[in-house]
């Protein structure tokens, strides 16, 4: 009940604060943004008290499975978002970025029976795994983020159009370079998490060796980071390409998450 | 009788698109030729025009108003070359060219109301006309008036101070696209005004300012000023690759920044970000540019779009402004009005002149022993009596301008003292109060 309950508040929360920074993004109005910034605040109190009350209850750690991780995702986007927004003048991006944090915690509640890890897989391996893939999808959340917003105000600065939406937006060259920072942190972090994630595979020895689709993703988001981070020292590649890069790489991620998520509903 | 009228026919930014716009603009070195050429059709005495990177306009004086106005449009047609000109021009005569001489130099008719550099672009057009010799009474009375109306609405109003002058609009610009402008390097190409302040803009900011032009010694001197280094146009594919902000504003007839330039550059500048701003008229840099990956261009029309969205404090302080140059037409009008007294205040104190000399020239011989002295007592008291006596009569005059009875009066006071007045033959006299003047023209005969 108490896990319910702090569940869907922290989602409900969320889903305000993205509101209310939607609407600040459409109409500039200051309180809007203050509003939304305190509910994503209050979002993420409820949130840790999920995770806590859900492993008082259940005995589930916050790595314990995919949907655990999603949820342990989604909580660190919103926390290094809230970070970032004491730094930069970041408050529209939160239109972009809730709705990622709302999604990762819907699919930790997609279905709250907890698969456990079966006992082969756990090793001393696996939280470290499982930690670097936690981290490499918040940094990547938050580079899709801020992707976005760049390919946005590249838009309106190419059409002219400056009127509010532009004005709200930080300077592109700043979210160039901030977005580049969060994917060259992401990067490693995902490349560990593939070596990590094909050396705990095999120890399975489910047979399942070679390229599943969800291992050809990850790759697939592995090559767009690497392009994007390779193609910037070796030709100076940035700007409107390095944040599609960056976008596609995310949303090869996402897949690989969702695969997950309904591999182990089927399981 | 027929007294001399303003017309003003032209196109500007709310007419006309910038390529039209950039065919018309006259370089500073023609606009002599131009201004001589057009008074030589002789369908105008007085000419002067205004070419900015706005606007193209022509202001003539001229007894036909309507032969005066013709000869502006083929002028600017012939400017033209094929494209049709009649839908974009606009004319306006009499008061109302005077209102819009007004308004432009008040930068009421600006692209960006209140910004300062249009004051100086009318000033210098109007000192390109009296070096051309082709002002005369009105225009320079209308012009004077304007910079002392451009002024009043600076210092009356808030308008200049909530103006967003291109050159800062080029600076805001640029601190969406990189954020601290502190160590950032711009580059300046041409030595326009507007340029100018667009460099002190983004000096002001922390900007390194790097001024590139055709001439050494003007790129120094302007790098001087803003503490920058200079260089010359064969440094501009170098410089460009350095640069992360461009202002241009080059007197160049064609594109100074071409797409092919850019393309090495943008590879040599490994792809960073590139803000461009053309503000010159005819454009220096090939609007291609503006498709390059990571370089965003603007030029002048484009500049409008962020200058827009006036708040309300700033149109109650536009609506100030109007006023003020509404009263300042009016003060002009009476003046324009009480012009056409002054050959009839002339004729009148000429013929009074003519007759108070003629009785003491048939007088004096029988006035026994008149020394110099009594003559010029006797010259005084002749004076001060036709003053007195014309002092009602032009006072009536004057006032009756400002009515519509004006005519009707000035036609009786000819008739009556039947003076043979024809305007066409007088220039009018030069500046200020006709009746002042007439004094002055009937002291200057005694």
């Amino acid at each position: 009940m108490l896990v319910t309950a702090t569940f869907l508040s922290a989602s409900a929360l969320y889903a305000l604060s993205g509101a209310f920074y939607l609407s600040f993004a459409a109409r500039g109005a200051e309180r809007a943004s203050r509003w939304a910034t305190g509910a994503l605040g209050v979002a993420v109190v409820a949130h840790i008290a999920f995770l806590a009350s859900d492993y008082a209850v259940g005995g589930n750690l916050p790595t314990a499975d995919i949907r655990q991780m999603l949820a342990t995702t989604s909580l660190l986007v919103a926390i290094g978002y809230l970070t970032a927004l004491r730094r930069y003048r970041l408050a529209v991006l939160g239109a972009f970025i809730t709705p990622v944090t709302l999604l990762l915690l819907l699919g930790a509640g997609f279905h709250r029976d907890v698969a456990t890890v079966p006992e082969p897989v756990r090793s001393a391996l696996l939280p470290v795994h499982i930690g670097v893939n936690i981290l490499g999808v918040v940094a990547f959340a938050l580079a899709f983020a801020v992707a976005l917003a760049y390919v946005i105000q590249e838009r309106l600065l190419r059409r002219k159009q400056l009127g509010g939406l532009f004005q709200r937006m930080p300077p592109l060259d700043e979210l160039d370079s901030l977005g580049l920072r969060l994917v060259t942190v992401g990067f490693p972090l995902l490349t560990v998490g593939i070596v990590t994630g094909a050396v705990v595979a095999s120890r399975l020895g489910t047979g399942e060796i070679g390229l599943t689709p969800s291992r050809l993703t990850a790759m697939l988001a592995w090559v767009c980071f690497g392009a994007v981070l390779g193609l910037r020292a070796l030709a100076g590649f940035r700007g409107r390409r390095a944040a599609i890069g960056t976008m596609l790489g995310f949303a090869c991620a996402l897949v690989v998450l969702v695969g997950y998520v309904l591999r182990a509903e089927a399981s | 009788m027929s007294q001399r009228e303003l017309v003003v026919v032209g196109l500007s930014h709310r007419t006309a698109p910038l390529a039209l716009r950039e065919r018309l603009a006259v370089p500073a070195e023609e606009i002599g030729a131009d201004l001589r050429g057009l008074v030589a059709t002789g369908a105008l005495d007085e000419t002067v025009v205004v070419s900015t990177c706005n606007r193209v306009e022509v202001y003539v004086a001229a007894r036909d108003a309507r032969a005066a106005a013709q000869a502006a449009r083929a002028w600017l047609g012939s400017r033209a070359a094929t494209t049709p000109l009649e839908p974009h021009l606009y004319e306006h005569s009499g008061g109302e060219a005077v209102q819009h001489a007004f308004r432009v130099a008040a930068s009421l008719d600006s692209m960006v109301v209140g910004e300062p550099q249009i004051l100086g672009q009318v000033k210098d057009a109007f000192g390109a006309a009296e070096a051309a010799g082709t002002t005369g009474v009105l225009l320079s009375r209308c012009f004077q008036r304007a910079f002392a109306v451009a002024k009043r609405v600076r210092t009356e109003t808030g308008i200049a101070a909530g103006a967003v002058s291109v050159s800062s609009i080029a600076c805001e610009l640029a601190a969406k696209v990189f954020g601290r402008l502190e160590g950032r390097r711009v580059l300046v190409v041409g030595a326009g005004e507007m340029a100018e302040a667009a460099a002190r803009h983004l000096r002001g900011e922390g900007a390194r300012i790097v001024v590139l032009n055709r001439s050494r010694e003007r790129a120094e001197a302007l790098a001087r000023e803003y503490g920058g280094e200079a260089r010359t146009l064969d440094q501009l594919a170098a410089e460009l690759a350095l640069a992360d902000v461009v202002v241009s504003s080059t007197a160049s007839p064609g594109f100074v920044i071409t797409r092919e330039l850019m393309q090495g550059v943008v590879k040599a500048r490994r792809h960073r970000l590139m803000l461009l701003v053309d503000i010159a008229v005819p454009r220096d840099i090939d609007p291609r540019v503006g498709d390059l990956e990571n370089v965003f261009l603007y030029d002048v029309d484009q500049l409008e779009s962020v200058s827009r969205g006036a708040t309300d404090a700033r149109r109650r302080e536009a609506d100030a402004a109007e006023r003020i140059v509404l009263e300042e037409v009016a003060e002009f009008e009476t003046w324009r009005r009480s012009l056409a007294l002054t050959p009839t205040i002339v004729a009148l104190r000429a013929r009074f002149r003519e007759v108070v000399a003629g009785e003491l020239a048939r007088t004096a011989p029988r006035l026994a022993g008149l020394g110099d002295e009594e003559r010029q007592h006797l010259d005084r008291m002749a004076d001060a009596i036709v003053n007195k006596l014309l002092h009602q009569p032009l006072t009536e005059l004057k006032r009756s301008a400002d009515h519509d009875d004006g005519a009707r009066l000035l036609d009786a006071a000819q008739r009556l003292f039947a003076l043979e007045v024809d305007a066409a033959e007088r220039r009018p006299v030069e500046e200020g109060d006709p009746i002042a003047a007439s004094h002055a023209v009937a002291e200057g005969k005694r």
